[in-house]
């Protein structure tokens, strides 16, 4: 898959945040967007700000995704969407239901698979399948012919029958994404649908989602912290960093608004000694960030062209250059460019994972 | 990729439910739990038994006592022991929503259409249904054990939609705790902070008279009587219309009064 190009067939969308959501509410059974939320608020009464003032729009048939640290927002707002949780302020609504007055039809338009793989290990695969199904008001014949099709796209039809206490983990994963679909939702909503599990793994749960709106035109909002899932997947992303939405486009569209290439160096003064000089006036260079364990990053317009004569320069000054990487803007280093840190720091960073389990527990 | 995307998917809401249908389908699981068990079914069936032999003996000169109200006093406490089974099942079923909640199938069956309801409802169910297996058995081994049951074989519905009554009173009121606890230690200390002064203030082992006059009064109104005066009739001297009728009127009103307040709370905190 190729992980830099754009996505073609998405409308161009306002990159700044909260200029989605101008239009009019959409109405239910009209051609409107499959999701649209205003000014969504959520407020925990411990007082944490979960989600703040996001608005998006996501139309019919698109992958969108929610791509942000842990603890920024991303399950909330889902919560939200799929009416077990109820918004502080603003509105939201799902194929054209507002999910706080009309739950009920939100619920029974829509799919939820939690990150918490919740499936029941006492019962069989086929059973949770059945028991799901039966949730959702299906007739026991509908239950059998579409469980044995959603339990064969997920891979499980051999092991349909065993108890899902001897599953692996991927597989329990597989089941629960199985489950969400026994309805044939028109949106699904998946928290998180790779966490946690390898990599082979994370690619065939790719391949079913690319399937499942490929084939039955489902709706699919996603939320991720992995960069390589929002750019693999998604047609667009909003970027949302504690609890507001920093910036939302189709990926390759907010890969443009960070420039060029990105440049990473690492430099030595005439007397050895690493060096970190200002860099803003070198030729070409966009947006220089701050430097990092010693290494500067910053755009250039057309990296090709520009580092030979940004190395020139630095000759000219004495500096001498120990490394040098060039790559094309990525999905991190978008969030980079909005956040101003790097997503990856945060995984497992002390504050946040603290705030994380904050809002884990207010939301219980 | 996209080009090959099909017209999006259009809306068609799956049906409506209804309370009853959906209680069905959350009940089913819990009994599929209990069936998958086989250590626990032996457990439930196994555990009465000894309570009967053990308390059985215990206390068996207490019979002697003047004023005592039965012959043997395994024949008094026969409907105490179905009584207290029911106490220990019905107040842990709390524990399965806490379990559910922590593992994200509370979620999964709240995001689903399912009657708002019929969570409690079904959990309810299930422990009903599981109190009137345990009744019957307890029946048996009492009837085994020589015990005399004087309303004959019209009165075991009677005694096991009794004690299944119970059940959901109890039931009702673990599930309001699990509505507000959220993790198993705390609970687990509520439950049985609530159990054993809930048993040992009713008459369930012991004849009011034989209580000290505030012991006595609180056995009163201790809604386990409600249940085990009628079915203590039952076992002792058969039928008993006015004390039959008051204890499922008290006992239906509050089976009504947790369910309402278990769904409420389990519904404040959804939107």
């Amino acid at each position: 898959m190729d992980h830099t190009t754009d996505k073609p067939g998405v409308a161009a969308t306002p990159l700044a945040a909260g200029a989605a959501a101008e239009a009019a509410p959409p109405a239910v059974g009209g051609d409107g967007p499959a999701l649209w939320a205003k000014d969504l608020v959520k407020r925990y009464r411990r007082g944490v700000l979960a989600v703040d003032q996001a608005s998006f729009e996501v139309p019919r048939g698109e992958i969108f995704g929610f791509l942000g640290p842990n603890g920024a927002g991303k399950s909330t707002t889902i919560l939200m969407l799929i009416t077990l949780l109820r918004p502080t302020a603003g509105q939201a609504r799902v194929c054209g239901y507002d999910v706080a007055r009309r739950a009920d039809a939100v619920r029974r338009s829509v799919g939820y698979v939690s990150q918490d793989i919740a499936v029941d290990d006492t019962l069989t695969g086929r059973q949770n399948v059945y028991l799901q199904g039966r949730f959702y008001h299906l007739p026991p014949r509908v239950i059998a012919a579409r469980s044995a099709e959603v339990l064969a796209m997920v891979d499980l039809a051999d092991r349909a029958d065993d108890l899902v206490s001897t599953y692996s983990g991927g597989m329990r994963k597989r089941l629960d994404i199985a489950e969400g679909l026994i309805h044939r939702p028109a949106v699904l909503f998946l928290d998180e649908p790779t966490l946690g599990l390898d990599i082979q793994t994370r690619r065939r749960i790719w391949e079913y989602i690319e399937r499942l709106r490929r084939e039955q035109g489902i709706t699919i909002f996603l939320t991720t912290h992995y960069m390589d899932e929002a750019d693999a997947l998604c047609d667009r992303v909003a970027i949302i960093d504690h609890g507001r939405i920093v910036a939302i486009g189709a990926t390759g569209e907010l890969k443009r608004t960070v420039g060029g290439d990105l440049v990473t160096l690492k430099l030595r003064g005439p007397d050895g000694r690493p060096v970190t000089p200002d860099v803003a006036d070198l030729p070409g260079v966009e947006h220089a960030y701050e430097p990092r364990d010693g290494a500067l990053s910053f755009v250039v317009k057309d990296g090709e062209r520009d580092v030979p004569r940004i190395l020139a320069t630095l000759g000219e000054r004495g500096l001498v250059c120990d490394s040098l990487a060039m790559k094309r803007p990525s999905l991190d280093d978008v969030f980079l460019h909005f956040t101003g840190r790097e997503l990856r720091q945060d995984e497992g960073g002390g504050s946040f994972w603290r705030t994380s389990m904050a809002v884990r527990r207010a939301r219980r | 990729m996209s080009e090959a995307v099909v017209k999006p998917a259009v809306v068609v809401p799956v049906p409506r439910g209804n309370l009853l249908v959906d209680t069905w389908w959350v009940c089913w699981r819990e009994l599929k739990h209990y069936v998958g068990q086989p250590m626990r079914i032996f457990m439930t069936l196994f555990q009465p038994l000894v309570w009967l032999v053990l308390m059985g003996n215990m206390y068996q000169r207490i019979a002697a006592v003047p004023g005592f109200p039965a012959k043997s006093y395994l024949d008094y406490m026969a409907p105490g022991i179905v009584v207290m089974v029911t106490l220990f099942g019905g107040m842990f079923t709390g524990m399965s929503v806490v379990w559910d909640r922590r593992l994200g199938f509370l979620h999964k069956m709240l995001a689903a259409p399912l009657a708002r309801s019929a969570v409690v409802t079904g959990k309810m169910l299930a422990a009903g249904i599981q109190a009137i297996i345990q009744g019957l058995v307890i029946l048996l081994i009492a009837l085994a054990m020589g015990v005399k049951f004087s309303a004959g074989i019209g009165g075991v519905p009677l005694l096991l939609l009794l004690a299944a009554l119970l059940c959901l009173v109890l039931t009702g009121f673990s599930l309001a705790l699990a509505a507000v606890v959220t993790t198993h230690e705390t609970l687990m200390a509520l439950v049985n902070f609530f159990t054993m002064p809930l048993m040992f203030t009713s008459n369930a082992m012991m004849p009011t008279q034989f209580m000290p006059t505030w012991l006595a009064d609180i056995a009163r109104v201790n809604p386990i009587s409600f249940a085990i005066n009628p079915m203590r009739t039952l076992f002792l001297s058969g039928y008993d219309v006015a004390g039959l009728v008051e204890g499922f009127l008290i006992l239906g009103a509050l089976v009504a009064v947790m369910a309402f307040i278990a769904s409420s709370l389990f519904r404040r905190g959804m939107a």
